[in-house]
């Protein structure tokens, strides 16, 4: 396993020399296998997809007008992922014009308590089957705020290991672990909630005449 | 050492990545067959993980590979790196 991870890097630094050494086109190769992790992650980060296109679109034109910069200590995903975040950042706050990063600061030690609900044991796997889950699920990610929601994105969701994670959020290993600790538990909170109010709204609805 | 939910709340993530040591892992099993909150916590995290990383069958948009390489042909064609 180790060595097809090795053989992947070392394929792609040589196809990053031969681009820098003129051959634009193979650019579209080296960006081939990331076009979905990209748009997912700009998508998870803005919810709007026409937005997230956009933004994918700029992250690869930056990451090409910028490949000479890409120090191979990481891995290409790894830097082209940080460029795509850092596109998302500028994007949302482009959006709005109050920046709400100040009213949630990103006190990561602040101390907490999850939520306990009476009858949450279950989040039945099941469900995952289900399109309504899947909504709800994609509703309480939008709801996280945007530090949550970027962490969930890249650990989660796209399945990057911790220090991966940390790295292109420019956090330690241990603030990216206590974040990702805060933004699981909150979207599970987020999550649970809403089960709850669909199936006691689905109940009052049997029940009445 | 006896493990309160605190601790539980705090080392959440880490168990579920496998990422706490051997001893720790045993405290923390041993708190949650005791504490029904904690196994909760932990079982519905964990659910919620699951369910999300399953969410990556959402497809890119129509088209969009076709939109990327039109607009980095225009940039390709006419720069290099940096």
């Amino acid at each position: 396993m180790p060595d097809l991870l090795a053989d992947k890097k070392d394929r792609e630094f040589k196809l990053i020399d031969r681009i820098l050494s003129g051959h634009n086109e193979g650019f579209y190769e080296l960006i081939a296998p990331y076009q979905r992790r990209v748009y997912m992650t700009a998508f998870d980060i803005l919810q709007v997809e026409a937005d997230a296109e956009e933004v994918a679109q700029e992250a690869f034109l930056k990451a090409f007008r910028n490949l000479r910069s890409f120090r191979r200590e990481a891995q290409f995903s790894t830097w082209l992922l940080r460029i795509t975040v850092n596109e998302a950042r500028m994007r949302l706050r482009q959006r709005r014009e109050i920046s709400f990063d100040a009213v949630f600061p990103t006190k990561e030690e602040a101390d907490f308590t999850p939520i306990f609900l009476a009858d949450w044991r279950e989040i039945p796997v099941e469900a995952v089957l289900r399109e309504e889950t899947r909504r709800l699920l994609c509703e309480s990610i939008a709801a996280l705020p945007e530090h949550y929601r970027e962490i969930i994105t890249l650990r989660d969701v796209n399945g990057l290991n911790n220090a991966e994670t940390a790295e292109i959020l420019g956090l330690s290993l241990g603030n990216a672990k206590v974040r990702l600790l805060r933004a699981r538990i909150m979207l599970r909170d987020l999550f649970v909630e809403r089960l709850h109010d669909r199936r006691r709204h689905r109940l009052s609805r049997e029940v009445a005449p | 050492m006896k493990f309160d939910c605190k601790h539980i709340w705090r080392e959440l993530s880490n168990y579920l990545d496998g990422e706490v040591p051997p001893e720790v892992r045993r405290d923390i099993e041993a708190h949650v067959a005791q504490c029904r909150h904690c196994a909760a916590l932990l079982d519905s995290t964990h659910n919620v993980i699951v369910l999300i990383a399953d969410e990556r069958r959402l497809e890119l948009p129509v088209g969009f590979s076709a939109r990327l390489r039109e607009r980095l042909e225009r940039e390709l064609a006419t720069s290099k790196p940096d």
